[in-house]
């Protein structure tokens, strides 16, 4: 009976490698027949010292380099020869290699260990590497820290947790994105994004929705949204050139690797987690109430030398109650969020072959009044399986995320700041939208118009690899992912007020369909071994990777009802705006070399030549490469004996190149395309862009030195580094002055762009005992950005935009002197003399608006069954304040209650200059010169309790075998800043700011 | 046996990195909606469709277009045509109030919209030079159409921005760092252009419903910058020639009928974008509700100064009460929805203009009786009397009263008026506490000048 499973899964091998090892599966057959000693099911169960059991302990079978992971009452079960020999290890114990000797049961017990790194691997994307012995800067955030966090991006349960990796929230709508740069700003022009691995599959983060449907939320829709985060096992950031360079062309902005759940072997274990939230908007703005605003209105019409209130000034002249006061804010982004989220998932397997199904569900509304949510469901499938004697191993990863997002097609953020507050009510009498005799445009008709998108990401990724000798292994990862998206704005007539009698001929749609789809090939070979005291570890592989993508984008315009608007075929006008596809195709070689003397003295060297179809012939190629050397202090016996305090020291360097490819498909070319139009029936062909086919690859040279120490036997763990990265021949859109007949150009550029700085992490075991555990991390960023070279900039068109020696984060502003006491006028600096203030000569006053510190503060205290968290996330920089995009006081739109302290009258020393309608030139221009003034930036530094979480843990006793966990979470509960004008993270003008949640939940685990 | 596994061994690592060799894997096709530029030029339909291109971007983007950000709607609120109701924000407000900064983005929009269709003349100019592909009809017909639209943008962004680049080439090195040129070299090249686009064209129309421009068009639109340029001779001869050829050309007597699509007083005008579609005029000044909060209403001085019993009050404006106050909108176009099949086109250059332009001409060479013949036609289809002896003065005052009243709030005539009467200032210092003298000019765009220095200085007072 064992004979006829074994041979068929001898069979099952055979049909596997020869799909994926074709080019060697005539060897195979001779491999296969190798005779292996006879095999026994050996069984046991691992407990601590305290004898209580230990789930989740990771055993490995040592000859055969296959094994399991002990089950939630510690018990474990394997198949191996007598002779072999047992290695248990798991993180913050000491590892364990215990020979089975014959036996059958082996019970082991496993202590503490009080080193923190003890075990910790990393993964760096085609190797993985101890934390102990990495030579590359390789950030790490686990499934316990990202599942403390109520969110539906991966991102944002980064935030604040990684040492330079600044993530700011583009809005606190669901489905919007988040802007992420690790160590700051490379390019000047092309994309910073990082390259973003899944499961071993590259996962384009660009956006495929059609632009004209997604205004709400900026336009694009994050794909990111299609990966789980509750999927999400761990998420790894790989930082400096030892680390990114074997990623080449697209290293430059660093590497995020997700990587989801798997499952363990043993009998079936379920898990699920249920939560409920409860959000709304973090900050208001402080806006004027009614006698404040008719104040101000009426104060700025006598300003202007106006008696009669004109017929359009609604507020003030009579035809609105002016007792009225209504808090718009409230009113319409006041509203309670209400967020659910449900996941379920099933594990387990034998030693051969292990699987994790998961499925997960969670819906939320919005802020605003009236029907919208968001939602998203997700299924992931990991399954491994190795053979018997651990050659040969497979592994399948899938996972399909289904969301869907219902918005009103504006953020009424921006109307609810500036609204009258003496706005007629939003319903009359007769439960109609009011239209107050059409002296207002309702904003509630604005939710009439729809925004949705629905799309569905399929990630999958397949690897085999097979022990082709000892020490050398075969590998090839597969990999296809295809995102799809249909998205749509539906202005349907109703927006407007029914008195225009506009009827469904007025209604119209917009509706995108896009796909993108890609697949990747990468075989590997990878060889480890030893030459004395050299343990080598080489790796060698080459990538082959097609992406295509389809947009289509319609516009559909005169309905017979607005009952229809749902079928695009019923209207009148029909147009296709969009269908357009880019190909993209890209392939390489690359590979490692890792030299380790005596666990102390590591060398790791990288290098890849990356070929891509963005660019013309000639620039297809180039090679990338880095030197990453580490050396153990620790291990020195003269260190050891000097200074036994230290438990732990490494210092480490890296040195080399990467590129950045961000810059679309087909710039090369010089073409005419569709223009979505037509004249007289012809479809038009509009030149695309202007042609240069000479670019090449972006260069970026990273260095880095970093040491990290532990103290105490590791109790605190201390690590600094220092980087400097050095962007060259920058590929970047230059933008180009309109009489070129475009905005820019797609070129190199010969400028130096450079982010230097340092990154400090601590972690510290402050309390350590069996019944409490306290520990605290700290990491903090200080990162300098600054352009260090840029020939001809003086001739350039960025002469205005940008200083060599300062940031490119810059803005170049006007310097306000104040308010003249006689006219009542702001004042100006005037740079040049000229004696008039102009633009561009008068803006010389620089604003950095990059930050210039960021960190976080994370404690998880243990405390018996409870469990306690907090993450604190922490910024020093500067926002644009309430003048930035604002109205001038005085107009019919309401202000924050800074603008009470303006001038009055002549001689009035003020700090904010007279109301105006809008009458008085030399005000208005003043104050939009003082809106891109200095004084339009203020201080935006806060502190954000960005996460508080307490969690119990009933007592196994209770709950007969069952982990259940019971917790309430917060989410950017308490923002402690001088900010005063809405969120400071806040970069979206006119946005929704984040929200702040209460969430309870449960975990159950049987 | 282990000599063949080393040989297997050797199969793979040789397979594994000589694959990535070769380069033919990273080269891709061009996507189906997008052609080479030679290949273009090759195909009368592609090089059709591109120059297409022009006269769409022209209906449905910029200048003339008759959408929210025509100059037709601009310079109406700009000069004295319509007035503002909305909530006193934006860039209609802007306008209505004279406050336009040079960090507009509308007028960033416009400057960068008719450039990028420049671009697209010089484009098609260039790809037709030596062309052998195309015959020579063909190739005559696109270069004629390309040279007088050319011509056409940049006379309109000299009449809003004063000295402009005049751009003839697609270089953009060249045209990243080019400067302005004064009023008399603008002039010099659009003669040339005009002059080469009516010897290229044909005289007759290439399509039936005279929505692609032929000879006449061009020496009409040419008649009209003469006397924007003060070249009265040419404007009068120009004039003279077009106005001859009434087997082409025929008054409408019906103030109906001027605006429908196959009016025969039309020398050129926009095709909508659907068959059944309308113009975009309609849809931007038609509202059925007062006060119009997202629309401009015609001034009461405007509306105040039409002469008693002047047709077109009735037949080319509307009222709309909301039982207490009466709020008028153009009512030139009249179809603002998709009818069975379009109804109306935009038209850009008509008759009308042409009689007003002789009028001009022959007054400012003398010819006052000549010039009041050319406004009596004017007149008399809008059921006024003919008129007689006016002095130099007097014909110059009709003159300008026939102009406001006969192309109101099409493509910013009246603004362009005010400018070339010098009557700016007295005309709308009172009705605009904002005006200033300078106004006269727009600011060039801020980002322009921050991206070619070349184009300082901004204009005055800006």
């Amino acid at each position: 009976m064992q004979l006829v499973t074994q041979r068929m899964r001898r069979g099952i091998l055979h049909v596997l490698l020869y799909a994926f090892l074709m080019p060697f599966c005539a060897f195979y057959v001779q491999a296969g027949t190798v005779l292996e000693p006879p095999q026994a099911t050996i069984s046991g169960t691992v407990t601590d010292t305290s004898g209580s059991p230990l789930a989740g302990v990771n055993l490995v079978v040592e000859s055969k380099n296959v094994g399991t992971i002990s089950g939630l009452d510690g018990s474990f079960s394997v198949q191996a020869s007598p002779t072999d020999v047992l290695v248990f290890s798991m993180v913050g114990f000491k590892s364990l290699t215990v020979p089975i000797a014959g036996r059958n049961v082996v019970n082991v017990i496993m202590e503490e260990d009080v080193t923190q790194l003890g075990e910790v691997v990393l993964n760096a994307g085609y190797y993985t590497v101890t934390e102990r012995e990495r030579t590359g800067n390789i950030g790490k955030v686990t499934a316990s820290e990202i599942e403390k966090q109520p969110v539906s991006n991966p991102l944002s349960a980064l935030q604040g947790r990684m040492a330079g990796v600044d993530i700011t929230q583009s809005s606190g709508l669901p489905g919007a994105g988040f802007n992420i740069q690790i160590r700051g700003r490379n390019s000047i022009g092309a994309g910073n994004d990082p390259l973003y691995i899944v499961d071993g599959v590259p996962f384009a983060s660009d956006p495929i929705n059609y632009s004209q449907t997604s205004g709400i939320l900026g336009g694009s829709i994050s794909p990111l949204n299609g990966i789980n985060p509750a999927d999400i096992e761990k998420i790894e950031v790989l930082k400096d050139a030892d680390a990114t360079a074997i990623y080449g062309s697209r290293g430059a902005n660093g590497v995020v690797l997700i990587t989801t759940k798997k499952g363990r072997s043993g009998k079936a274990e379920f898990n699920i987690h249920l939560n409920t939230s409860l959000g709304r908007a973090t900050r208001f703005m402080d806006l004027l109430n009614t006698p404040q605003y008719l104040e101000m209105r009426r104060e700025a019409f006598a300003n202007d030398g106006i008696e009669d209130y004109p017929a359009n000034a609604h507020d003030v002249n009579g035809t609105w109650d002016q007792d009225r006061y209504t808090d718009w804010q409230k009113e319409l982004i006041g509203g309670t969020v209400h967020r659910t989220m449900a996941r379920a998932s099933v594990s387990g397997g034998s030693n051969g072959t292990r699987y994790l199904i998961g499925g997960s569900y969670q819906r939320e509304n919005t802020v605003f009044p009236g029907e919208s949510g968001y939602q998203k469901g997700s299924v992931l499938l990991n399954l491994d399986h190795n053979s018997e004697d651990g050659r040969f191993k497979l592994h399948f990863s899938g996972n399909y995320v289904v969301d869907d997002n219902d918005l009103p097609a504006a953020d009424l953020t921006l109307t609810s700041r500036s609204l009258a507050p003496n706005a007629p009510a939003l319903y009359g009498e007769d439960g109609e939208l009011n239209w107050a005799g059409n002296t207002w445009n309702n904003p509630l008709a604005d939710l009439e118009s729809r925004f949705s998108s629905n799309s569905k990401t399929l990630t999958t990724n397949g690897t085999a690899s097979y022990a082709v000798l000892k020490g050398i292994t075969a590998k090839v990862n597969l990999g296809y992912t295809d995102a799809r998206m249909d998205d749509s704005r539906v202005l349907p007539s109703t927006r407007y007020n029914p008195a225009y009698g506009a009827d469904s001929r007025y209604s119209s749609v917009y509706r995108g369909t896009s796909s993108r789809t890609s697949w990747i090939l990468e075989p590997q070979l990878q060889w480890q071994g030893s030459m004395g005291q050299l343990q080598l570890d080489v790796l060698l592989g080459s990538t082959f990777q097609q992406q295509d993508q389809h947009q289509l984008g319609l516009y559909a315009q005169g309905f017979p009802s607005n009952e229809l608007l749902g079928d695009i075929s019923a209207a009148t006008t029909l147009n296709i705006n969009l269908d357009s596809g880019t190909e993209y195709r890209y392939q390489a070689i690359f590979g490692r070399i890792n030299l380790n003397h005596r666990q102390k003295y590591i060398l790791n060297l990288t290098a890849r030549r990356d070929g891509s179809s963005r660019f013309g012939p000639g620039n297809q190629f180039a090679n990338f490469g880095a030197v990453g050397a580490a050396w153990l202090l620790s291990e020195e016996n003269f260190i050891k004996e000097a200074l036994p305090v230290i438990s732990y020291g490494k210092l480490r360097g890296s040195y080399g190149t990467t590129g950045n490819d961000q810059i679309g498909d087909y710039q090369f070319w010089e073409t005419f395309s569709l223009g979505g139009t037509n004249y007289d029936g012809v479809s038009v062909l509009q030149p695309t862009r202007l042609f240069n086919p000479d670019f090449g690859w972006e260069r970026n040279d990273k260095l880095e030195v970093g040491l990290e120490l532990g103290f105490w036997k590791d109790r605190i763990l201390l690590a600094g580094n220092y980087y400097r990265n050095r962007s060259s021949n920058q590929l970047v859109g230059i933008p180009m002055p309109g009489t070129t007949g475009f905005t820019s150009l797609q070129a190199n550029l010969d400028a130096i762009v450079q982010n230097k700085g340092v990154e400090l992490e601590l972690t510290s075991r402050l309390v350590h005992t069996r019944k409490v555990k306290w520990q605290l991390s700290m990491n903090l960023s200080l990162p300098e950005n600054e352009l260090i070279s840029f020939p001809g900039l003086e001739a350039s068109t960025y002469a205005n935009r940008l200083v060599v020696g300062e940031p490119l984060g810059i803005r170049k502003l006007y310097y306000s002197t104040g308010v003249d006491p006689t006219t009542g006028v702001y004042q100006f600096r005037d740079y040049n003399g000229d004696g008039v203030i102009s633009s561009p000569n008068d803006q010389q006053w620089i604003a950095d608006m990059d930050p210039d510190l960021y960190g976080g503060l994370a404690n998880n205290i243990n405390i018996g069954p409870f469990e306690l968290d907090f993450l604190f996330q922490f910024t020093k920089q500067r926002q644009w304040n309430y003048l930035y995009n604002g109205g001038f006081p005085g107009s019919m739109m309401n202000q924050p209650v800074d603008v009470l302290d303006r001038w009055g009258e002549a001689g009035e020393n003020a700090p904010l200059q007279r109301y105006t309608t809008g009458n008085n030139a030399d005000a208005v221009s003043a104050f939009f010169r003082y809106s891109g003034s200095n004084r339009a930036v203020s201080d935006g530094s806060f502190v954000r309790l960005k996460t508080a979480s307490v969690s119990y843990r009933i007592p196994a006793k209770l709950t007969k075998g069952m982990d259940c966990r019971v917790y309430l979470q917060g989410q950017n509960l308490w923002t402690w800043t001088s900010y005063r004008w809405g969120d400071p993270e806040f970069i979206g003008v006119g946005r929704l700011p984040p929200l702040r949640q209460i969430t309870l939940g449960t975990q159950l685990t049987f | 046996m282990k000599i063949q596994r080393t040989i297997y061994h050797l199969y793979f690592l040789v397979w594994s990195l000589l694959i990535p060799g070769c380069t033919d894997f990273v080269e891709t096709d061009l996507p189906p909606s997008q052609l080479t530029g030679e290949a273009v030029f090759t195909d009368r339909a592609t090089a059709t469709a591109a120059l297409a291109n022009i006269y769409a971007g022209l209906r449905n983007q910029t200048l003339i277009t008759g959408g929210y950000r025509g100059i037709g709607n601009l310079l109406g609120h700009y000069a004295d045509e319509l007035d503002h109701y909305g909530d006193g924000i934006g860039t209609i407000y802007n306008f209505n109030i004279h406050s336009v900064l040079a960090t507009e983005p509308e007028l960033a929009t416009l400057w960068n919209n008719s450039y990028n269709l420049i671009y697209a003349c010089n484009s098609i100019l260039e790809g037709l030079e030596d062309n052998t592909a195309l015959s020579e009809m063909d190739r005559e017909q696109l270069q004629g159409e390309a040279l007088f639209l050319r011509g056409f943008i940049h006379f309109y962004l000299s009449q809003l921005f004063g000295d402009i680049p005049y751009v003839m080439a697609t270089d953009y090195r060249e045209n990243a760092q080019i400067g302005k040129l004064g009023s008399s070299e603008i002039y010099e090249l659009l003669v040339s252009d005009l002059e080469r686009a009516i010897d290229l064209l044909p005289e007759l129309y290439v399509t039936p419903d005279r929505i692609r421009v032929n000879r006449y068009a061009a020496m009409a639109f040419l008649a009209r910058v003469a006397l924007y340029f003060g070249d009265w001779d040419r404007a009068l001869s120009l004039s003279n020639d077009v106005l001859a050829r009434t087997d082409l050309y025929t008054w409408e007597e019906d103030l109906d009928q001027v605006f429908l699509k196959g009016s025969k007083g039309t020398l050129w005008q926009l095709k909508p974008v659907a068959s059944e579609g309308n113009t975009l005029e309609a849809q931007t000044y038609i509202f059925e509700s007062g006060p119009p909060i997202n629309q401009g209403a015609l001034t009461r001085s405007f509306m105040d100064g039409f002469a008693p019993g002047d047709q077109r009050a009735v037949h080319w404006t509307r009222g709309i009460t909301n039982g207490t106050t009466v709020w008028h909108h153009p009512y030139k176009y009249k179809a603002n929805a998709p009818t069975g099949s379009s109804v109306e086109h935009s038209v850009v250059l008509r008759l009308g203009e042409l009689y007003l332009i002789r009028a001009e001409a022959r007054m400012q060479l003398g010819a006052l009786d000549g010039a009041m013949a050319d406004l009596n036609k004017i007149r008399g289809r809008a059921g006024l009397s003919d008129m007689e002896g006016l002095d130099r003065m007097g014909v110059e005052a009709a003159l300008i009263q026939e102009r406001r009243y006969e192309l109101f709030t099409e493509f910013g005539h009246r603004w362009f008026d005010l400018k070339r009467f010098q009557k700016a200032g007295e005309v709308l210092g009172p009705l605009k506490p904002n005006w200033q003298e300078y106004h006269l000019l727009f600011p060039i765009p801020q980002s322009e000048l921050l991206a070619n220095p070349n184009l300082n200085p901004q204009n005055d007072g800006y």
